[in-house]
């Protein structure tokens, strides 16, 4: 995900020092890792350097000092742009699951096996999804539906997986 | 397992020379929810209807509570499936002549019961799936949703001690899907009933507390998803 233009999001709601940011990020994707301070940071750092945001206030009310940070002109102006452009339809590398597959097979390791545990894991973290409350904010639904629609999409994959790894054992020959 | 309400073992169909299913057995509990998933032609469907009593199995067993459902008598097999077991299929199987509460009450009417009490039991059954108001709706006025949520309500009436369902949600569309299976699986956890579940969908799997996999009419294996 591209965190920098998130992080622009996030100060286009309004100005937020990174503690803030770093909460607020994590509700907008609570299926998510959690973002790391370290992360938000360095990030905040790269955006201040090339001018998209701008310290506009430091607090230090009692706690450590916190610097507020706002979006510049210039920062508004890449938002916008990173919003009006779509991004790109294919990941650029393979994914995890698939790339175990391939070297399974490659290796002549226990693929029907691998793919069995995949879809089992799969399908449980579906469930846990599917039985946490969305609740009414659709911002939230939207994240968990895409979620959910991209592990069903690998579980789909997985299934077809372990059809064609099962002909191919039946034939008595690699796939 | 002494609370298993469903015990297959063995079990062996084949359509003509098509052998169906291979020597499959598994269990369901009271208060469990399995599905039974794989890919078209696994089986899925014969093997659910063998565990309901509507086909025979050229081999092996099948234990529906404390019956052999295989070597009782025709009577006993009827009237065990009529009061302890409740079926819905894919497109809702509403008989269409009939108003929406006889179609509901029906299970209640073919097993003896008098109309009065069984059109109360069928408009509370109607109101629990939120088709209040419908009584005397006739199936061809319903959307696909209705149909079946009129379905789940006919295969709950007799309070069933297991309920099958095949591809529940094949006439649904997205939305109408999830409040379906909300309702059957609110109904059978709250009578601690056991749900076969037929389906190749795995959002649909997921619902389960536990999938058992078949392939080319055999388990290829079983997942605990709690």
């Amino acid at each position: 995900m591209a965190t920098s233009e998130v992080l622009l999001a996030l100060l286009g709601e309004q100005p937020r020092h990174g503690y803030e940011i770093k909460h607020e990020y994590d509700a907008w994707f609570p299926d998510s890792k959690p973002l790391a301070f370290g992360q938000v940071y360095s990030t905040l750092g790269r955006l201040e350097r090339d001018g998209l945001v701008e310290v506009v206030e430091t607090r230090q009310d009692g706690a450590p000092q916190r610097s507020v940070y706002a979006l510049t002109d210039q920062g508004r102006r890449h938002l916008r742009d990173w919003l009006t452009k779509p991004a790109p339809a294919e990941g650029t590398s393979a994914e995890e699951i698939v790339r175990k597959t391939v070297a399974a097979l490659r290796t002549g390791t226990d693929t029907a096996g691998f793919l069995t545990r995949q879809r089992a894991s799969h399908l449980r973290r579906m469930r846990e999804l599917q039985q946490q409350p969305a609740g009414r904010d659709p911002a939230f639904r939207l994240v968990r539906a895409h979620t959910l629609a991209r592990l069903d999409a690998d579980l789909r994959w997985l299934d077809l997986a372990a059809e064609l790894t099962h002909r191919a054992q039946e034939r008595g020959s690699n796939p | 397992m002494s609370d298993a309400v469903l015990t297959m073992a063995g079990v062996e169909y084949a359509y003509r020379r098509t052998a169906a299913l291979r020597g499959v057995s598994m269990t369901a509990r009271a208060g469990e929810i399995v599905a039974v998933t794989g890919p078209s032609g696994s089986g899925k469907s014969t093997l659910l209807h063998i565990a309901s009593g509507v086909l025979r199995p050229q081999a092996g067993t099948v234990r529906l509570l404390d019956h052999d459902l295989l070597s009782i008598g025709e009577a006993d097999r009827c009237r065990l499936r009529r009061r302890e077991v409740g079926i819905v299929l894919q497109f809702g199987q509403l008989v269409p002549d009939l108003p929406l509460i006889d179609n509901v009450a029906l299970p209640l009417l073919l097993d003896g019961n008098d109309m009065a009490g069984a059109r109360t039991a069928a408009a509370g059954w109607l109101e629990r799936v939120q088709l209040d108001g419908m009584a005397a709706v006739i199936p061809a006025e319903l959307s696909g949703g209705q149909a079946q949520r009129a379905a789940v309500a006919r295969a709950l009436i007799t309070g069933p001690a297991v309920v099958f369902a095949d591809e529940p949600t094949g006439s649904t569309d997205l939305l109408g899907g999830e409040l379906l299976l909300d309702l059957l699986i609110g109904a059978v956890r709250e009578r601690n009933a056991a749900l076969v579940l037929v389906t190749h969908d795995n959002t649909i799997a997921t619902r389960a507390d536990r999938e058992v996999r078949l392939r080319d009419g055999l388990v290829d294996h079983e997942v605990r998803l709690t």
